[in-house]
């Protein structure tokens, strides 16, 4: 049985487990990138927590999750359990909700920032110049991370609500049925039957987010590069910025440390609830 | 036929001998040595004029070497120490200035290039002040690919039209400046949408002009507080031209490219940018009956009576440790100081290899045909060579501090920090990066 996971296991090992080690350990260290590295200690995690920019980014990570666990969720419950009551409308609007998800996520940004936001060549500018007084949310440090997460939300929430769809469809139809018989409307049977009936897509789903929250960087860094006044910076975004701006690896690797410690929650949480539901069968 | 259990066995040791041996340069198919060459960014225009240029000029004018260049875009300094590290960088390496080679140069990760120099005579031929850029314990480890500075560009139609006469102070920038506000006129057109390098553009020209550039050398060389007053004078006057509105109302939206098109335009008045603009071809500087003209940036206070040029190196040239075709990429070298490469890649991409040869003649920009650029360029080489520049903070400044000072302003602008917190950060994070010899090399200046 062991051999058999052996390739991946290994293949774990030395693309995953090594890698992470080694830039944790790194955090322990100062180094340029280039030279020579030497033991710093404790110094970096408390350079990392004497630092201001640090909290804002942390507190950023924790907006950006719960937006992402409220936000694409609810629309794509809706948008699923409409599919589900309306099968002859999917094959249109399903590749129409899916489409964001398959561009690149550079071309999404920039759409956004150049074709929308813009306050020369958006739809902003278009406003403006028939008297709607709107100003560009990203330019906005107080705005400017829920105008990225917009973005991110409209390239995200087709492929949940594709996912959530999928899980429906695996509820009898007949409890959907008794449930109409029995007066059920749109929302209430959403409530009690789909969302409790996918309730463990739901939860991976849900736990996935937040270890993809406090992954965040590529919208975040294509669109505002975690401004302006650092309004968007969240972790990823200082990480890159100390190790290849700064050449400070050290500072990255704790910053990193400290998003893989909110991902290993996350990944705990979800482990103990599968353990949990493995031994309470309902 | 497939391989039996034996050969696989006796395969693997011998690769890993053989990846363990030493390596002999690349040879090209005609049997030349390969010279590899990693270049940052560079558009449609420049990578067409680095192709016919730099590559095939350079393959044409020998037969022992054969350039090979990749564009590798804004990441190459990432990639590049990455590879370095790893034995695996190119031939040539070129990073995104002195404040980038500091760390690999220290490192040992690129050759001194002091015998070449003296067999090539680079010493003689390159302006001191750009070359001793590249010079750490005494051993020479970088050639500068180009000079820049911060300017002052400017709509001369714009100017005349309303009777504005080129300011030659601070006083007279506001006046300028509120006298275009007024008219619905943007003073500055400026945008950092694209690159946030925008704000330490625009603060090499507040440090340099209003504290001026003896206190900035001062402070780069560890004698004097990024928190003295001239320096808080300085940040507190970028601060009150952005909160009046002088950089426009757009600034964190719009690009580098549209702000400065807002001053082709006439939408905007004036742009404190770089050199690189020239080699911008949708601004049409090049064109004889362009609207605009360039000038260097007065002092902004009494400390800076005249107009000051800026010493930037945009990059350095140097060749790995690991190279094993150091010779190759010293011949590449000794080609881009020839003329008619000179010649060619300032007509074709100017602003970008505007390579600081120590004697440049009237004949070296003979061909080039952008009278702005040349007036330009002959303007900086007299600046530089007699001394007389301030200091810019992508070519001096040590990575983390520069990279808090870009930042942090609009922290300052947008009033979320105070002045005296700005530089007090910036003094610690400088004073850590100082204690670690991470300050590149100064050149020496007079008055």
């Amino acid at each position: 049985m062991w051999l058999f996971a052996l390739p991946a296991l290994l293949i774990n090992v030395c693309i995953i487990l090594i890698p992470a080690l080694l830039t944790l350990t790194m955090a322990f260290f100062a180094w340029d990138g280039v030279g020579v590295p030497a033991w710093a200690g404790f110094a970096n995690f408390q350079r990392m927590f004497g630092d201001a920019v640090f909290w804002l980014a942390l507190t950023n990570n924790f907006i950006w999750t719960a937006i992402f666990l409220t936000v694409p969720i609810c629309i794509a419950l809706v948008m699923a359990a409409a599919l589900l009551m309306s099968p002859r409308s999917r094959a249109v609007v399903q590749p129409i909700i899916f489409l964001p998800r398959i561009l690149a996520v550079a071309v999404s940004g920039r759409i956004f920032q150049g074709m929308i936001f813009s306050p020369a060549t958006g739809l902003v500018a278009w406003l403006n110049e028939r008297g709607f007084s709107i100003a560009d949310p990203l330019a906005d440090p107080d705005r400017s991370l829920y105008a990225v997460a917009a973005v991110d939300i409209w390239h995200w929430w087709g492929f949940l609500a594709v996912v959530f769809l999928a899980a429906m469809r695996q509820i009898s139809i007949d409890q959907i049925e008794a449930a109409r018989l029995d007066g059920a409307g749109f929302f209430a049977l959403l409530r009690h039957v789909l969302v409790p009936g996918i309730r463990p897509t739901l939860t991976l789903m849900l736990i996935l987010t937040v270890i993809w929250s406090f992954q965040v960087f590529e919208f975040i860094f294509i669109v505002t590069q975690g401004g302006p006044a650092y309004g968007s910076e969240v972790l990823a975004t200082l990480a890159y910025r100390h190790a290849f701006f700064e050449g400070d690896v050290g500072q990255a690797a704790a910053a990193a440390g400290v998003m893989s410690l909110f991902g290993l929650c996350a990944t705990a949480a979800y482990l103990w609830l599968q353990i949990r539901d493995s031994a309470n069968p309902t | 036929m497939p391989w039996s259990r034996r050969q696989v066995v006796a395969v693997i040791p011998a690769a890993t001998l053989a990846a363990a041996l030493p390596r002999g340069p690349a040879i090209a198919q005609d049997g030349r040595k390969v010279v590899t060459f990693w270049f940052a960014q560079a558009n449609s225009e420049g990578q067409a004029a680095l192709r016919n240029d730099l590559v095939e000029a350079f393959n044409a004018s020998q037969d022992k070497y054969r350039l090979q260049l990749e564009v590798k875009g804004a990441a190459v300094n990432n990639l590049l120490k990455v590879a370095l590290v790893a034995g695996n960088g190119p031939d040539i390496v070129q990073t995104s200035g002195p404040a980038y080679l500091t760390a690999i140069a220290k490192a040992g990760q690129v050759l001194p290039l002091d015998e070449f120099a003296d067999k090539f005579k680079w010493k003689e031929r390159f302006l001191p002040a750009l070359l001793n850029t590249g010079v750490y314990d005494g051993k020479l480890y970088a050639l500068p690919r180009d000079y820049e500075s911060m300017h002052l560009f400017y709509n001369k139609e714009v100017f005349k039209q309303n009777g504005w006469k080129l300011p030659t102070g601070r006083a007279e920038f506001e006046q300028v400046a509120d006298a275009a506000l007024a008219k619905g006129i943007i003073p500055f057109g400026a945008g950092n949408a694209d690159w946030k390098g925008v704000n330490e553009w625009l603060m090499t020209v507040f440090f340099n002009n209003v504290a001026g550039p003896e206190n900035v050398r001062k402070a780069l060389s560890g004698d004097m507080p990024w928190t003295a007053a001239p320096f808080a004078e300085a940040v507190e006057l970028s601060k009150a031209w952005y909160r009046k509105g002088y950089f426009g109302k757009n600034y964190f939206s719009l690009t580098n490219e549209q702000s400065f098109l807002q001053v082709v335009n006439g939408k905007a008045a004036m742009a404190f940018n770089g050199t690189w603009s020239f080699g911008t071809k949708s601004y049409g500087m090049s064109n004889p009956d362009t609207v605009m003209d360039v000038v260097g940036i007065p002092g902004l206070s009494p400390a800076v009576t005249s107009p000051l040029a800026h010493l930037a190196c945009g990059a350095t040239l140097s060749i790995a440790k690991t190279s094993q075709n150091a010779e190759g990429a010293a011949a590449v070298f000794e080609f881009m100081l020839s003329s008619s490469f000179y010649q060619n890649i300032n007509r074709d991409w100017p602003g970008k290899w505007a390579l600081p040869v120590k004697d440049l003649s009237p004949e070296l920009l003979r061909g080039i045909g952008y009278p702005l650029f040349e007036k330009t360029i002959t303007g900086l080489h007299e600046a530089f060579s007699k001394g007389q520049f301030g200091f810019t903070t992508w070519t001096f400044w040590p990575n983390a501090t520069n990279s808090y000072m870009t930042e942090g302003i609009e922290q300052v602008w947008l009033n979320r920090l105070s002045t005296d917190d700005y530089l007090n950060h910036i003094q610690t994070v400088f004073s850590q990066e100082f204690k670690e010899g991470k300050v590149p090399p100064l050149p020496p200046r007079t008055a």
